[in-house]
């Protein structure tokens, strides 16, 4: 409990809407400038595991999709929630192990979450839309059907095809932002000193 | 670019003047009688027989129309095209080039299409007929916490100024010579450029934010008034309770239903 407490300072709860704001800005601008292969919609989730904390994160995901879809931008994107969830929670995770401190490491944890983001999002996909998100991607699902995969399995190899890979993309920009920002101002957020790399001692600030 | 902002239509009709609660309530049931009742065509029932009336009383049929179509068409397209002619084993109906049309695969498109259309335009006619803060407000009176809700009002406001920003961020690196167009690779190539200098500067006054809320009381402990009141019909409390109980009723007979089978 005590744990939780100190995750939710007030600068974490001023972040969480700077952030899901960060999601929608990002994904519909790499959408608009047609950038290929990612979709990085969970900037900001992410960003608010690694600073704040694996809870932070975890609320920031959930609230990210549940707002994208009562704004009415897109109430499809609603049901996955939980995927969004589960982003931001193991984004916090992999940055309390340590592993946001070196550029490789950083891309490892991220396509690590996106296998898990992929196991999650495959049964919404096959079980409540039918085993199709009505996206450019349904054509990897279309190949994985006609080769014989039932929807979930198909949708969990489209999810491996298209997740690892934008996660471990999110998780970089993620680490290079972390790189740019002032230390005074990663200080402030209660998991700041997790991405301290190790040359760095907390006096020198 | 398709900007983030309330989908509110204003109006003065009876589902305007609803208590969002009583709205919130009555998207839990739409959702949990379309999901949990067996029936090909259960959802295509509620999305015209409720649903879409609801929303032409609310004055608000059109922009629901044209909001769950641009949603719908897409998966549409895609749940026939690929469980049509890609479901593994059926019964074929038509046979174009290699591939055939499965009745099964068929079935099973007209149920999920018609799933994501009872998803979609509830959702629709929950946010087309209701303002965030008086959601909020109704919400934090039943002990919402009120951090959560300056969250999710501080998001609608928010956004939308990103997103313009996002916009200048991409003409401007555009006008200093930037290709966002053409090959993959070249396309890829913008990503950082762009998304870097976007993510900086939307937390430039995050700290600041923190300050301006904190003066406010932002933790302040303890029960809080309200400026504005909520005016809601007599039979709305009771009408609340009846959508709860339908609703256990239903994931009922289906639980019912699934074990006398």
């Amino acid at each position: 409990m005590s744990r939780l407490r100190e995750e939710f300072t007030t600068i974490t709860w001023v972040m969480i809407p700077v952030a899901i704001a960060i999601n929608i800005a990002v994904g519909t601008l790499v959408y608009t400038a047609k950038i290929p292969f990612v979709y990085l919609d969970s900037i900001g989730t992410v960003l608010v595991g690694v600073l704040c904390g694996p809870w932070a994160g975890l609320l920031t995901g959930l609230l990210s999709n549940l707002i994208w879809g009562y704004s009415g931008l897109n109430p499809a994107y609603t049901p996955y929630f939980l995927v969004g969830g589960v982003i931001g929670l193991f984004a916090g995770l992999f940055s309390r192990w340590g592993w946001m401190r070196t550029w490789w490491q950083a891309i490892l944890a991220g396509a690590i979450t996106g296998v898990i983001a992929a196991a999650c999002s495959a049964p919404i996909t096959a079980y409540l839309y039918g085993g199709v998100t009505g996206a450019g991607t349904d054509m990897i699902t279309a190949f994985f059907r006609s080769m014989g995969f039932e929807n979930l399995a198909a949708n969990f190899l489209q999810g491996l095809a298209v997740d690892p890979l934008d996660k471990a993309v999110t998780f970089l920009i993620v680490f290079l932002i972390a790189r740019l920002l002032p230390l005074r101002f990663i200080a402030r957020f209660p998991h700041g000193e997790d991405l301290r790399p190790a040359e760095v001692s907390p006096a020198t600030d | 670019m398709a900007q983030l902002n309330s989908l509110f239509v204003a109006r003065d009709s009876p589902i305007h003047r609803l208590n969002p609660l009583t709205k919130l309530t009555l998207t839990g049931l739409l959702l949990v009688t379309g999901l949990f009742l067996p029936g090909v065509l259960t959802n295509y029932l509620l999305f015209l027989g409720v649903i879409l009336p609801l929303s032409a009383l609310a004055g608000v049929g059109r922009q629901l129309l044209s909001s769950a179509w641009k949603i719908v068409l897409p998966f549409a397209i895609s749940v026939f095209l690929i469980q049509g002619f890609l479901w593994p084993q059926g019964t074929p109906l038509v046979y174009i080039g290699p591939l055939s049309l499965k009745s099964e695969g068929l079935q099973f498109a007209v149920v999920s299409t018609g799933r994501i259309l009872m998803i979609v335009s509830s959702f629709l006619l929950f946010s087309l007929t209701t303002r965030p803060d008086h959601l909020m407000n109704s919400l934090s009176r039943i002990g919402f916490p009120s951090n959560l809700a300056y969250v999710i009002v501080a998001t609608i406001q928010i956004a939308p100024r990103f997103q313009s920003r996002a916009v200048t961020i991409l003409d401007a690196q555009r006008a200093r010579g930037l290709e966002t167009e053409g090959s993959l690779r070249t396309r890829a190539r913008a990503l950082a450029p762009l998304v870097i200098p976007l993510v900086l500067s939307s937390l430039i006054d995050v700290e600041e934010r923190a300050l301006a809320v904190e003066a406010r009381g932002f933790n302040r402990q303890g029960t809080r008034t309200f400026l504005v009141e909520q005016a809601e019909a007599a039979w709305e409390p009771a009408g609340r309770w009846l959508m709860v109980l339908g609703m256990a009723a239903i994931i009922g007979l289906r639980v019912y239903l699934a074990v006398s089978r």
